[in-house]
């Protein structure tokens, strides 16, 4: 039976529909697990809500805009520098949050008066910022602020500055799916096609899904800049707001992370007629594919083969030193959704590592589709996983080495198992060439390190401690 | 179904992100337009490459038959005709999984 009920799920017997077990010659067409709906009440869920989605994931990532949060100050803090995205601008989405605080007093009389103080504040005091992302929260949408019409009177009195409203409270959805959703097509509706870009190259691409997590995006930029290819928009790692607006431009949609930006390359094809490429960037063998492809359409496919040829040169003997040192590691990815198809070929192709079990907190259907096809047999399946489920797991599979987020990490330490920080990384970037020996280096020094190890000998125990301690006594 | 079809259909399953794009008419247009594209390319033939859409077709198509070409010998010794059969059922193998038997509920949602 392929859909599993766990032991510790035996009174919440609904969670068998969400834990796959692929046996040989099924298909998902046969088995899938469901994703995307109401996390059960009485399981403890790992997920993040929706304004997390729009916020921590994609807005907050662009290098050159206010992010005030009409909310509670807890929810900025939330979701400030918790993942990690750098700027080639000092950092701006790292070191500063915003938010317009709001007590009880304001839920009992409306917080429009304190939003519109908090933006002008906002604008007073960074001269130099002239664009916002605008959220709403759980409390400010309960009570009804009307966010757009604020944000239109500061327009109108700020003719210099732009304001983005994303009305996203935490408690619109069932994951923070629900606010990568709200705020691509918000950003298709609202802003593309606002700005013209000036164009450089007869090969320009928008780069959608990448989030410039420790680096990623500008580390992919040096592949795109050797290539002649200019980017309009990168949908949101090390982004201005107003490259954004020009995303209409472009001549190709090339999509990484399909889950958190999908949407708007597929609005970016129905509304402008841009075509959409999806590509892997995390692996040697995807990222020449991805290279290959965009080459591809372009018709510049010797520039690519040449690129390829020299990052292998440069990074492919390193890998290949890490390859030898962890084949046959067995690892678990517990990550939001994407990450789990693209990394499981990925390691084991280019790493010789196994994946023996994945978990996707926010991932859909097709993030399953896609994970179970490429995925082995007698690897579990796992949408929307609780904590009770990631210890029996560990106990039937045993892993080596898990690719998670921190809050789970610091349960899997107490177990001794060695984790690196699947969402934000241990040392990036991890996309691209240098960065899956970067990614492979951490696993070796996570796989080698003997601390965990001594970390779980109780020293009280051994032969010299007893001698010890009789002594003592 | 030819079993040569079926290799490939597990090559496709486990290497081609087009086949699983949001919607199913989005995953129709690929696999129809990719493998026609894939088709002319095995069979020697230019294919068009004249609209945006066609040239993403292309460049899908392309790396796709680059990988049967390197491993799936026997495709280099099929004629015209063969490639065309295989390669049909192939289309009918990833419209069966990825579109009419997908268990897939998003895929009829009529907005993205």
């Amino acid at each position: 039976m392929p859909m599993i009920l766990l032991d510790c799920d035996k009174d919440i017997p609904e969670r068998q529909r969400h834990i796959y077990l692929k046996a040989p010659g099924e298909s998902t067409k046969d088995f899938l697990p469901i994703a995307n709906v109401a996390t059960i009440p009485g399981t403890l869920s790992e997920r993040g809500c929706a304004f997390c989605g729009a916020k921590l994931v994609i807005g907050g990532v662009v290098k050159d805009a206010i992010q005030m949060i009409h909310g509670p100050v807890g929810c900025a803090y939330d979701t400030w520098h918790t993942k990690r995205y750098p700027s080639d601008n000092g950092h701006v989405p790292l070191k500063y949050v915003w938010s317009t605080d709001m007590k009880e007093s304001h839920i009992v009389f409306g917080g429009e008066k304190r939003l519109e103080q908090s933006i002008n504040e906002a604008f007073d005091a960074m001269p130099h910022m002239k664009r916002m992302f605008l959220y709403t929260t759980c409390p400010t949408a309960l009570i009804g602020d009307d966010v757009k019409a604020v944000s239109k009177k500061v327009m109108q009195e700020r003719p210099d500055v732009d304001i983005f409203t994303v009305e996203c409270p935490g408690f619109s959805g069932v994951s923070q799916s629900k606010g990568h959703h709200v705020l691509n097509i918000g950003w298709v509706d609202q802003k593309v096609g606002s700005v013209e870009p000036e164009i450089k190259s007869p090969y320009t691409i928008n780069f959608i899904g990448d989030y410039n997590i420790q680096g990623d995006t500008q580390l992919l930029q040096t592949y795109w800049d050797r290539l002649g290819i200019q980017v309009i928009a990168h949908f949101t790692g090390n982004a201005n707001y107003d490259e954004l607006r020009s995303m209409h431009r472009a001549k190709l949609s090339v999509v990484n992370c399909a889950r958190s930006a999908g949407y708007i390359a597929n609005e970016l094809k129905k509304r402008y007629g841009i075509p959409r490429l999806d590509i892997d960037t995390w692996g040697f063998n995807y990222m020449a594919e991805g290279i290959r492809k965009v080459c591809a359409f372009f018709g510049i496919e010797e520039r690519g083969e040449a690129l390829i040829a020299e990052e292998y040169a440069k990074w492919k003997p390193k890998l290949d030193w890490y390859k030898e040192r962890l084949k046959g590691k067995k690892m678990a990815i517990w990550t939001g959704g994407p990450r789990l198809w693209h990394w499981t070929k990925s390691v084991e192709d280019d790493m010789g590592i196994e994946v023996v079990a994945m978990s996707s907190k926010f991932g859909h259907e097709e993030d399953f589709e896609k994970v179970v096809a490429r995925g082995r047999e007698g690897t579990y399946y796992i949408d929307d996983a609780n904590e009770l489920e990631f210890f029996e797991i560990l106990e039937n599979i045993k892993p080596d080495i898990i690719f998670t987020g921190p809050r789970v990490g610091e349960l899997v330490k107490k177990l001794h198992i060695p984790y690196i920080n699947g969402h934000a990384y241990h040392n990036g970037p991890y996309m691209g060439f240098q960065g899956f020996v970067n990614m492979a280096r951490d696993i070796y020094n996570a796989t080698h390190s003997p601390l965990l190890g001594l970390a779980a000998t109780d020293i009280r125990r051994t032969a010299k401690a007893k001698l010890a301690l009789k002594e003592v006594a | 179904m030819d079993a040569r079809a079926e290799e490939l259909f597990d090559y496709v399953q486990e290497r081609c992100l087009w086949q699983f794009h949001s919607r199913s008419w989005d995953r129709q247009e690929n696999i129809e337009g990719i493998i026609t594209k894939g088709i002319e390319l095995l069979q020697g033939k230019t294919p068009a490459a004249d609209t945006p859409k066609d040239r993403c077709f292309l460049a899908d198509a392309r790396i796709m038959v680059a990988d049967f070409r390197s491993g799936f010998p026997w495709i280099k010794d099929a004629d015209a005709a063969e490639i065309q059969q295989v390669m049909e059922q192939l289309a009918q193998l990833l419209v069966d999984v990825t579109v009419t038997h997908s268990k897939n509920r998003e895929l009829s949602h009529h907005l993205y």
